[in-house]
């Protein structure tokens, strides 16, 4: 097994931050990762990160091999195989690219392969629409890929790097996705400290796999075909406990992130005025910056509102939300991603935050406020927003789900 | 790096739901007998829901797709009344199940079944064991008695020499099954075959009754020869908590080739902690053979002539399956599958194809040589 | 820098099998056979890549069962082009990184006609495009889908029944499409290296033919027939002279490729008539005289094309 023992470092770099957008700030961190072998097939907004990625590889900056595939599919089948024999691999893509490759992502899952993606969601097709929506990702949640939800530029490189040493890790060994919301991260460039090559290469150890598609490791034998009376949950079970010890793994990760590079993070939730929260603002993403200028103007008004950022999907923080909520009176789920016919018609974030509270012994009142079709929330929407979840408090609310930025009657 | 090895004695479920239905497996060789083994369901099946018992039948489906002479088996299931019919796929061979063996192909009452189980595994003890074959009843049960019986048998064996009759040897089998079994009379079976469509296969039903012979059978477990032999236990890797390297891999393949019963092979299936994470197993070492797959079922073997084989290593070159060793030609019969591809591709024509049960017992059948082209068409 | 030699005498074969005995495959299986023969002419030094189909599922099912002797992995029907392009990546970037060990490593995609010629024919067409070395696909064409239960693909031949396109009253003949070349359309593709078809007759035609293939350079393509009892409806023991009656009645055409220049293997002198080959299978005996002189009437046609390529030495595209 292979258990990291952190290194403190003599002293921590600290570059200059540099001003780049999503798309770059990735491919940076790639570029430090050592990575091998990258798949690329363009699609929006994602396509940044391999422009990005190609230049840098023709002009010398890293060596690695970036293929030219000619879909999602095959974009997603060559990282599986190349991970197979050894390689450290990344992919990416966005919306219905995403789809394309299901067949693809999902196997990459369920034969524990660490293959790290990027997701710049998009709205799904049709019709074709370059706006955000969370269910081009989310859509993958059930079979085995770990996702991260980065809020900012910074953020998202980060945690490209931290998903390789998570991925890798002998105790999990499955592909991790980092997830980011479109164009608000891939086009919106802010400054960025980089991690350097010599802080990644103590923090990321080299990919190991217990056992490679190579004549070097013997006769390997890969994803056969198995009659299920003989071998059937048994499979399923390694991904499950997979995902059970990679919480563990995820910690150790962050702690050890911020003793090379000094930038902390809480692993799975960011809670922001949570310790006396009555109402609390549940999401993920890039727009929490907003909802957190909201929380914090209804504080200054004396609405004790606090909001709870889910840095990872899967695996999905129930316990960590459980104890951040408690106490709350209402909360409101802020959602980008849909499941049209689902019980009273909530989005996807919403089933795993009710699902988790079922346990909680106190279940505060629960909305679904729904941003769907790609259409920008905005401040005012926000606020709105919050202002019916404190208002859910005092008067049972007629209605669960809301749809503020349409147009017409939201029955 | 030896493996520790560890005595496990394997869980033997048992179905009482299950039990108090009335099974019939049908067995075959894959492709060659799907055809009529499928007629043979269908018609009992229909025969049954004629007189009010709710039945069906599917294929085992770990037998999907059927291969060519790979043994596959179909699963009919008649109800009582008051008792439910309940969906069970995976029927395993265990407990008093089978009410009716029908046994396609004399090669099968040799080696064991699709589930690596004897013949009378999981059979009722008044089981009916029905065979297609042109030897006597005597032989077939000596023939069972040797082979595939390890239990008590007070039942009835009935041999009808089908495809003498009616190369769909289905329907003579159902007229010999008529003879054998009250629950499923003649009357049924040609009703049974008019609601099908298959008028024209009435007489070959009732020829098939005619001919057939049927004989009491009073058998205790202790004359049985696999009786005393069969291993029930198996021996596997001490479970250490980590998952397996290839050592570890092949004591356990080996623990299952060598697994006599159904109970015992499941037990040699891990747990999953052993799993190497990712789907991982591991392929033979170069120059040796699968252990994990043999051919025991094997309708026909070749017998080559060391006299007049000039060594030309085109049998070695053709067989699909790579069962006759380069340096010396010589034939490993654990993987042979009987195609015989051999024995067309040698140009002295030093190999001859010989039927098992000539071979193991001395005795001609004159079913297991029906032409193939006489089959049943249909996939 | 291989230690593999031309195959000039079968008494000089390499014995080992690396894709070996133990396995449910039919009885009589071509694919197998033609598996077990490209594997012996590979060597110890290789990775196969198994996109669903026989060659993925009779090969496996039961569990604590393998039998490739080599690196063996698994991947989606459409995945063939796609994976072999990954692991031949990944193998030279891991060396040319330092990561491993110089080696020449050889890796052969086992993909079926369905795998091959339809679902997985982008991914194909992308592997052909790149140069990595020792890659070679090969399509098993059993001339539909076999391990689904015998369903049509774009490479079964006009006349032949299957589950999707069945004789029938009022559709007599069955499949009406007409066989896909993709030996024709591998070649098609800019500096390919190498591309042949070939059966399983003559014996060693074929394991020279992968020698030449994984030597060649590039991506290369071998497009084989070979014949499936089970689909075919033929009897198990006839699958060597099947393959011998594809060649001699002109329906199957054995030739290369190399580098742009054509070379046409054998030439059927005479030619026999088509129903030889045609008769002993049971997927063909709906079809009437008139329909098997029809489709002797499309080999003749054909092959004017194909003397015309081997005359000038170049592919001539014949249709």
């Amino acid at each position: 097994m292979s258990a990291i023992k952190p290194m403190p470092p003599v002293a921590i770099e600290k570059p200059k931050a540099k001003v780049w957008n999503g798309a770059r700030a990735i491919a940076e961190a790639v570029k430090v990762a050592d990575v091998d072998v990258i798949a690329a097939y363009p699609i929006r907004p994602y396509t940044g990160i391999m422009n990005s990625l190609a230049s840098m590889i023709a002009n010398g900056e890293f060596t690695a091999d970036i293929i030219v595939a000619d879909s999602e599919h095959s974009q997603f089948e060559i990282v599986k195989h190349a991970s197979a024999v050894g390689a450290r691999v990344f992919a990416g893509s966005s919306g219905v690219g995403l789809a394309f490759a299901a067949e693809a992502i999902i196997v990459t899952a369920l034969s524990q392969l660490p293959v790290v993606a990027a997701i710049g969601t998009r709205a799904l097709d049709d019709p074709g629409n370059f706006g955000m929506e969370w269910s081009d990702a989310l859509m993958f949640r059930d079979f085995g890929w770990l996702i991260s939800w980065a809020k900012t530029v910074q953020e998202a490189a980060d945690m490209t790097l931290v998903a390789y040493r998570v991925a890798e890790d002998r105790r999990v060994l499955l592909p991790h996705f980092i997830a980011l919301d479109g164009a608000a991260i891939t086009h919106v460039a802010t400054p960025v400290v980089p991690v350097t090559k010599q802080q990644a290469t103590e923090f990321l150890p080299p990919y190991r796999p217990p056992y490679r598609i190579d004549p070097q490791d013997g006769p390997v034998t890969k994803a056969q075909h198995i009659a299920p009376s003989l071998i059937g949950p048994e499979e399923r079970k390694t991904i499950d406990v997979a995902q059970k010890r990679s919480k563990q793994v995820i910690a150790e990760a962050w702690k050890d992130f911020a003793k090379y590079t000094g930038r902390e993070y809480p692993p799975f939730l960011e809670t922001i005025g949570m310790e006396d929260a009555e109402f609390a603002l549940i999401g993920m993403g890039a727009y929490m910056k907003d909802l957190e200028l909201v929380a914090s103007r209804l504080r200054s008004k004396g609405h004790k509102v606090g909001t709870v950022r889910l840095r990872y999907v899967r695996p999905f923080p129930a316990e960590e939300l459980i104890n951040a909520l408690g106490g709350v009176k209402a909360a409101g789920v802020i959602e980008f991603g849909y499941s049209f016919g689902s019980p009273f018609g909530t989005g996807s974030l919403y089933h795993e935050v009710a699902t988790s509270l079922y346990e909680a012994d106190a279940k505060p009142t629960l909305l679904d406020f729904l941003f769907l079709g790609g259409r920008e929330p905005t401040v005012e929407h926000f606020t709105q927003l919050a202002e019916k979840v404190i208002e859910s408090a005092h008067k049972k609310p007629q209605k669960k789900t809301y749809w503020l930025t349409l147009r017409g009657e939201d029955i | 790096m030896t493996v520790k090895l560890v005595k496990v004695t394997p869980k033997v479920e048992r179905y009482p739901e299950y039990e108090e239905l009335d099974w019939v497996i049908a067995h075959g060789l894959g492709v060659d007998h799907t055809a009529d083994i499928t007629s043979f369901s269908q018609t009992i099946a229909q025969a049954g829901s004629i007189k009010g018992i709710e039945t069906y039948y599917y294929m085992r489906y770990d037998d999907s797709p059927e291969r060519n002479y790979i043994p596959m088996a179909f699963y009919t299931v008649l109800g009582k009344p008051k008792v439910p019919v309940l969906l069970h796929e995976e029927v395993e061979p265990v407990g008093e199940l089978f009410k009716v063996i029908a046994v396609f192909s004399s090669s099968l009452l040799l080696q064991k079944t699709a589930q690596r189980a004897l013949l009378f595994d999981g059979a009722k003890k008044d089981a009916i064991l029905l065979v297609n074959t042109s030897i006597t009843t005597d032989d077939v049960v000596r023939l069972v008695k040797k082979y595939n019986l390890a239990q008590d048998w007070f039942g009835k064996v009935v041999t009808i020499s089908a495809a003498k009759i009616d190369s769909a040897i289905a329907y003579p089998m159902l007229g010999a099954l008529a003879r054998g079994w009250d629950r499923i009379d003649l009357d049924s079976i040609l009703t049974a075959l008019d609601v099908l469509g298959k008028e024209k296969k009435k007489e070959s039903v009732k020829k098939g009754y005619e001919a057939a012979s049927v004989k009491e059978v009073h058998v205790l477990a202790e004359e049985t020869e696999m009786f005393k032999k069969i291993k029930r236990e198996v021996e596997l890797p001490e479970f250490t908590g980590e998952f397996w390297t290839p050592e570890v891999y092949y004591a356990y393949q080996k623990a299952a080739a060598e697994a006599q019963t159904y109970p015992s092979r499941i037990a040699t299936m891990p747990r999953w902690e052993v799993l190497a994470p990712g789907l991982i197993e591991f392929g033979p070492q170069p120059g040796k053979r699968n252990l994990g797959f043999t051919t025991p079922w094997r309708w026909q073997r070749p017998i080559i002539d060391m006299n007049k084989c000039t060594d030309c290593k085109l049998c070695h070159y053709y067989c699909p399956d790579g069962a006759i060793d380069f340096a010396p030609i010589k034939v490993d019969i654990d993987y042979c599958k009987g195609c015989g591809t051999c024995e067309k591709v040698c140009p002295v024509k030093a190999i001859k194809m010989v039927p098992e049960i000539e071979y193991l017992e001395g005795l001609r059948d004159e079913e297991v040589l029906r032409r193939f082209e006489q089959r049943e068409y249909g996939f | 820098m291989s230690s593999q030699v031309a195959f000039k005498n079968i008494k000089e074969i390499p014995p080992v099998d690396y894709y070996t005995s133990g396995r449910r495959t039919c009885a009589g299986c071509g694919p197998a056979l033609g598996y077990r023969i490209i594997s012996k002419a590979a060597g110890p030094n290789t990775i196969f890549i198994g996109p669903t189909g026989c060659m993925y599922v009779a090969n496996a099912h039961q569990f604590l069962t393998s039998p490739y002797a080599v690196p063996w992995h698994h991947t989606q029907l459409g995945g063939g082009g796609a994976a072999a392009i990954g692991v031949a990546s990944a193998l030279r970037t891991l060396m040319l990184k330092g990561k491993r060990k110089l080696e020449d490593i050889n890796v052969v995609v086992m993909g079926g006609d369905g795998a091959m010629a339809d679902i997985g024919f982008s991914g194909l067409s992308m592997g052909l495009s790149y140069d990595y070395q020792r890659l070679l696909y090969i399509i098993y064409d059993n001339e539909a889908y076999m391990n689904t239960g015998v369903q049509a693909s774009s490479t079964t031949p006009w006349g032949a029944t299957t589950t999707f396109t069945p004789a029938g009253k009022v559709k007599p003949i069955g499949n009406t499409r007409l066989k896909k070349n993709m030996a024709l359309v591998a070649a098609a593709h800019p500096k390919v290296k190498y591309v042949a078809t070939a059966t399983l007759w003559p014996p060693l035609d074929l394991m020279n033919k992968v020698h030449r293939a994984l030597n060649a350079g590039g991506p290369t393509l071998i497009h084989v027939l070979l014949p499936c009892p089970k689909g075919w409806f033929t009897n198990p023991s006839e699958t060597v002279d099947l393959s011998r009656l594809a060649v001699e009645t002109g329906m199957w055409v054995l030739w290369e490729s190399i580098e742009g220049q054509f070379k046409l293997n054998y030439r059927p002198k005479p030619r026999k008539h088509v129903r030889e080959y045609l008769a002993p299978q049971g997927r063909f005996s709906h079809l009437k005289d008139e329909d098997m002189e029809k489709i002797d009437k499309m080999i003749e046609e054909e092959w004017k094309f194909w003397e015309e390529s081997a005359k000038l030495g170049r592919l001539v595209v014949p249709y």
